[in-house]
């Protein structure tokens, strides 16, 4: 499982049926080695059973947990799944771009928490 | 999942006999901003993607579960999904393939 941010969200009519009705959320992991002006990396795609939205950060699980997550069994479309949005964390030495602690009123953390 | 562009297509002749009648892409994953993937992969296509379209690639088990031959096939990679269109913060949007993005 990782700790990522939602940055955008997508649409596709052409799929297979197990993504009917499922939202797909484009994620970029939390990194702390990561500076927020260096690079983008290749964000992860995961299913959203519970409605996270962008800008949020969630706990995305891959594999069965994800399968499991999204209501399914093995034979199942999926193998990333956002399974918790995340109210708040405590790293004190997270940088600003996490968004928790004594960052967390930063613009992209909706709840503010 | 990964979100990824179609650049190609491959053939092979002499294969895993599990591999045959798959269509085979090669994709490039998608990286928001002005850089590109250096890499590129190999992908199962059931869906019938072409070259320049975004496409969603899934791995392993679900892969496997996507071609619908049964798990015992030589495939890691396959294409659910041709994206029609991405909404991301800030409110930019993108199109199904570069060529389409708004301006």
């Amino acid at each position: 499982m990782f700790l990522g941010k939602v940055v955008g969200e997508l649409w596709a009519t052409r799929k297979v049926a197990d993504l009917e009705g499922k939202r797909l959320l484009v994620i970029e992991a939390l990194d702390e080695r990561r500076d927020p002006a260096a690079p983008k990396v290749t964000p992860v795609i995961a299913a959203d059973p519970i409605g996270a939205g962008v800008g949020e950060r969630v706990i995305v699980a891959f594999g069965k947990a994800a399968r499991v997550a999204l209501g399914g069994d093995g034979d199942y479309a999926y193998e990333a799944a956002v399974v918790g949005i995340v109210d708040d964390a405590n790293v004190p030495d997270a940088p600003a771009s996490w968004g928790f602690g004594e960052h967390a009123q930063d613009d992209n953390n909706p709840g503010g928490a | 999942m990964l979100l990824a562009t179609v650049v190609g297509q491959v053939w092979s002749t002499q294969k895993d006999a599990s591999l045959d009648g798959i269509r085979m892409l090669i994709v490039q994953p998608f990286v928001d901003g002005d850089q590109k993937s250096a890499e590129t992969m190999v992908v199962a296509d059931p869906m019938g993607a072409g070259i320049g379209e975004r496409v969603v690639v899934v791995f392993g088990r679900a892969a496997r579960h996507v071609i619908g031959q049964g798990h015992d096939i030589g495939i890691q990679t396959a294409i659910s999904a041709i994206v029609d269109g991405m909404e991301f913060e800030g409110g930019r949007s993108f199109g199904p393939s570069a060529d389409a993005d708004p301006a």
